[in-house]
């Protein structure tokens, strides 16, 4: 017989403390009248035996007492339900799926629709038989199980206290897929490819607590799972929202000389059958620079545009003045990046295709390009800048420095020193060597798209996947030619928009990276382009030149440079390698969706401050993209570096969502051909109230106590 | 004064410690002493002494030197010889009156020092009907002795009595009455008019008197509030003499008890008097004074 604790600390603390309270009636000292005898003589002889142990001999003496503290004992002992975990017949099994998304937010039932669905919750868990167990999870756009199978209701109940109201949209099919999956643990076992049934499949009774604001559900997904649905919230509760607020930066002729120009983009919806009328005021840096009228028209999506002049940075805020249900919603956030000017370092013996990439618009507004001779490589300047990442990304065009600098690095045509391969695995090296012929595959980290392997495909080497595993370091071939480029690679942001079809080059050599790196572009002879990870710096490396010098002055090599994409690869190089920004607004994401960052080399470590002003610290990876995921407050997040007084990156959290808007409780819910219409508010379950008859008892008893003890004064 | 009568019949809480009626009742009461003692003056009292009365006490030879005038002329008649009647000398009787004063007394209604006052008042009156000489005095020592002889010296009686307050802190029951023999060598009837409320111990001061071989009357007042109180609830008694507190909760239990420890106090007291000759006497505070004296303490023996 084990023992299954069924109060809660406060009911126990409560309930031991009653014993006492019988027992100190006996002690309270009494108010006592004060009352002059011509002498106590003959009072304290009365009392003198009384005072003598008078407590152990008024107890001892006092049967009323012992029967009283057995009758509470008895009470109490009642209270706490006592029972043994004996061979009863397992009770029902429950599941609380409670919906937290941004929806539940809403304040048509008070205080909240959580609020409501989390005492809903606990109604139900207090109404549940005593041998039921039951679960708790808490969905939005992902599921937590909030406490697994027991029947100890006041775990169940503190984990219902538990779930928070979140600001994230609502996915429901994984906290059913999860229901399911707990609910009839271990269904199948694969054993040499046949099916066992393990377990018998345990049915149990899903009660989804939600506004219905999920969409469509798979009924497959369901299993043994009988879903009991009961919303929450008043089925016609109007609510406006923000459905989309962006930025774009203002190009036109007329503003070219007005760089702060910007125009402001927002759509809004009225959900409901009224039509409203507000005012979407605008704020930059939180001081108010524009507002509109808008009439919100029922069910239908409405634009304005706000023109701002003279914004430079910083972030701007979409309000909409209207008290409805949900305020999540009225309001959106967009960001100004900061001005970010990357510092490059090009070093040529003269390449007029290169350099005049490098002037374009585009560049000068995120780069700084220095342009510099061969001879500088030597110079102490160049020595002390390379070292101390004064740059932040080095473009090599046909020559190459002693050692690698402290710096993202783009090679043309030149080979790296030997300082660029990893210092790992260096045994290895001699035997990748060995077939130069062999075209590295990328690493699975790497996301090679299907292409790329199609072209390894076609080089007949089956062992190059081997190969490729195994290589630890940059291989670099011998010039041949001429080279046709066969495919680049669409998934990395340098090479996804290069058409190179039309190319021609004279001579390149195979580049392969170590297994770290990826292979950007290949040719009839192998890898032609490759980028690969050198500690918190990116090196790519071209096969060949645009230019090359000869003994008769500058001679072409490929045709690259006239052609369309040459100017878009030195775009993309800057802003990839050297971590360039150039789109003038922040990106937005939904609450809880991964952000993606590029960060600039020049820092280790960054700090992400989000709106309520908590920091986090992140180490910069070698690619200098990051994967932010801890986005589920709305606001503008910041990313700041050491030493620097501006962010040096804004992304900003909206949560423009048209079903989170939509405060309209769905009764029913579609899953697919049929539908799960609402359970009754009150479901039907045995209401206990013995616990509040016997408290009353116990109430009962100790007032009877007191008022017999006042009587029997004489 | 028929309704000022009854009030002072009823005991009532009048001042007066003596109505006319009462004093003329009183008039024709004496005092019983158990004891004869030799009187310093004259009086109506019998003396071992033989003198010259009207009463007869014995016969005896003549011898030569005897005084003629009481030689029994008719016997020598009969008998042709000498013989001297002897009468028995009659002199006054010393009553002292000692009271208890202290605070504990000035309890009860009326309260137990006014039944005292009036005990003394009219057992002194009669001792000055009878010609006995009187003293009244108190616990402490403020006031000085009366002594008073004379029924003419009643009005000075009474007048000291009703000046008497109770006072605090009253010297202890012992060393007044230690003070009392110190002051009064010669013997008598003492009356100790108390309340035995004493923390210390009334033994001591009885031993004492005993000692004297005086005739001891020990009367003990107590208040219908001591015999049968009427407290109830939660309480805090405080002892009117030295302010001493007792935290009690009466209940049925506890005034049982009580009543047992006063009837054990009262039955000590008693026995303690009775083995020593002392006359003990327990009269209530609010018992009426006429039939006090006329009934209860002529039944008791202290007059007759």
């Amino acid at each position: 017989m084990t023992w299954i604790n069924m109060l809660s600390p406060l009911q126990w603390t409560l309930l031991l403390a009653i014993p006492p309270a019988i027992l100190s009636l006996y002690f309270l000292k009494l108010k006592r009248h004060e009352s002059v005898v011509p002498s106590t003589m003959l009072w304290k002889r009365a009392i003198e035996d009384l005072h003598v142990n008078s407590l152990w001999q008024k107890l001892r003496k006092n049967l009323l007492l012992y029967l009283q503290l057995l009758f509470v004992g008895l009470l109490i002992l009642a209270c706490i339900r006592p029972g043994w975990s004996g061979m009863n017949r397992l009770g029902e099994r429950r599941i609380y799926i409670i919906d937290h998304s941004a929806s539940m937010q809403a304040s048509d039932s008070k205080p909240s629709r959580l609020e409501v669905a989390r005492e809903k919750a606990l109604k139900l868990i207090q109404d549940a038989a005593s041998n039921d167990s039951a679960m708790v999870i808490a969905t939005s756009d992902r599921a937590s199980v909030e406490q697994g199978f027991t029947n100890n209701r006041s775990l169940l109940e503190k984990a219902v206290e538990r779930i928070e109201p979140t600001a994230q949209l609502t996915d429901v099919s994984e906290a059913f897929r999860v229901a399911a999956g707990l609910a009839n643990p271990g269904r199948m076992s694969f054993e040499d490819n046949v099916d066992i049934q393990v377990a018998d499949a345990v049915p149990a009774t899903v009660y989804f607590l939600s506004d219905g604001a999920i969409g469509e559900l798979d009924e497959s997904e369901f299993g043994q799972l009988k879903i009991e649905y009961v919303p929450i919230g008043n089925p016609d509760t109007p609510n406006a929202g923000i459905l989309s607020f962006a930025i774009q930066r203002t190009e036109t002729p007329e503003t070219q000389a007005n760089p702060g120009s910007i125009s402001a983009f927002a759509r809004m919806i009225q959900h409901g059958s009224q039509a409203i009328e507000c005012t979407a005021s605008l704020y930059w840096n939180d001081s108010l620079v524009d507002a509109q009228k808008v009439q919100l028209q029922p069910e239908e999506e409405t634009g304005i545009q706000f023109e701002l002049q003279g914004i430079e940075s910083g972030t701007l805020r979409l309000q909409l003045d209207h008290a409805d249900a949900l305020p999540l919603d009225n309001v959106a956030y967009a960001a100004i990046r900061p001005d970010r000017q990357v510092s490059v370092l090009l070093v040529t013996a003269g390449n007029t295709a290169l350099e005049t990439a490098l002037r374009t618009q585009r560049i000068t507004q995120i780069a700084k390009v220095q342009i510099e001779p061969i001879s500088y490589l030597t110079s102490q300047e160049y020595q002390t800048n390379a070292s101390e990442s004064k740059y932040d990304l080095i473009l090599y065009d046909s020559c190459s420095p002693e050692k690698m600098p402290a710096a993202s690095t783009l090679f043309l045509g030149s080979v790296p020193p030997e300082d660029i391969q990893p210092t790992v695995r260096d045994s290895n090296s001699a035997d990748a060597k060995a077939d130069p012929v062999a075209i590295p595959e990328t690493t699975p980290s790497t996301n090679a798209p299907a292409n790329v392997a199609n072209v390894a495909d076609k080089t007949d080497s089956p062992t190059s996947a081997v190969e490729l595993e195994e290589n630890p370091k940059w291989i670099f071939g011998e010039l041949s030619g001429p080279v046709i480029v066969l495919d680049v690679n669409r998934s990395h942001p340098i090479s996804q928009y290069l058409e190179m079809a039309s190319v021609g080059i004279v001579e390149a050599r195979t580049v392969r990276p170590p297994s770290s790196g990826a292979i950007l572009m290949i040719a009839d002879n192998g890898p032609l382009f490759a980028i690969a990870p050198r500690g918190p710096y990116q090196d790519a490396v071209l096969g060949f030149d645009i230019v090359r010098p000869s003994a008769e002055g500058m001679e072409i090599n490929s045709d690259w440079g006239i052609k369309r994409s040459f100017p878009v690869f030195v775009l993309s190089a800057v802003e990839s390698l050297a971590g360039g920004i150039t789109e003038a607004s922040a990106p937005s994401v939904q609450p809880g969706l991964p952000v993606q960052l590029v960060l600039s080399n020049r820092f280790e470590k960054y700090q992400i401050v989000d709106p309520r002003g908590k920091i986090e610290t992140i180490q910069r990876s070698g690619d200098g993209r990051f994967l932010y995921t801890k986005t589920e407050q709305l606001g503008v997040y910041e990313v700041r570096a050491e030493g620097l007084e501006e962010p040096v990156e804004r992304f900003c959290v909206n949560l423009f969502s048209n079903r989170e808007s939509d405060l309209q409780v769905g009764l029913e819910l579609k899953t697919g051909a049929e539908s799960i219409a609402a359970t009754s508010n009150t479901i039907r379950a045995r209401q206990e109230t013995w616990r509040w008859l016997l408290l009353l008892a116990i109430g009962f008893l100790m007032f009877e106590w007191m008022v017999f003890n006042r009587r029997i004064f004489v | 004064m028929p309704e000022q009568a009854s009030l002072d019949a009823s005991g009532s809480s009048d001042q007066t410690l003596l109505s006319p009626e009462m004093m003329a009742k009183l008039e024709r009461m004496e005092l019983v002493s158990r004891k004869i003692f030799r009187g310093r003056m004259k009086g109506e009292r019998r003396s071992k002494r033989k003198g010259q009365s009207v009463e007869f006490a014995d016969f005896r030879n003549y011898v030569a030197g005897d005084d003629l005038r009481f030689i029994d002329w008719n016997l020598f008649a009969r008998l042709d010889r000498l013989y001297l009647k002897i009468f028995l000398e009659e002199e006054d009787l010393h009553v002292y009156t000692l009271v208890d004063d202290s605070l504990s007394m000035d309890f009860g209604t009326p309260s137990k020092f006014l039944t005292a006052k009036r005990i003394a008042a009219a057992l002194g009156y009669i001792g000055l009907c009878r010609g006995d000489r009187v003293s009244v005095s108190t616990f402490s020592k403020a006031s000085a002795p009366l002594v008073v002889r004379g029924r003419s010296s009643s009005h000075r009686l009474i007048g000291q009595l009703q000046s008497a307050q109770c006072h605090n802190p009253a010297p202890s029951m012992e060393e007044s009455v230690r003070h009392f023999c110190l002051r009064n060598t010669g013997k008598g009837i003492v009356i100790l008019i108390t309340d035995l409320m004493n923390k210390t111990g009334y033994e001591a001061a009885l031993k004492m008197l005993v000692a004297r071989e005086m005739d001891i009357y020990l009367i003990h007042v107590l208040s219908p509030e001591e015999l049968e109180p009427k407290l109830t609830g939660d309480l805090k008694l405080m002892d009117a003499e030295d302010f001493d507190m007792r935290e009690v909760s009466i209940s049925a239990s506890l005034l049982d008890r009580y009543r047992l420890t006063l009837n054990a106090f009262i039955d000590s007291a008693r026995s303690f008097c009775n083995r020593r000759s002392i006359g003990y006497v327990s009269v209530r505070s609010d018992q009426a004074i006429d039939p006090l004296i006329n009934d209860y303490l002529r039944s008791r023996g202290l007059v007759r």
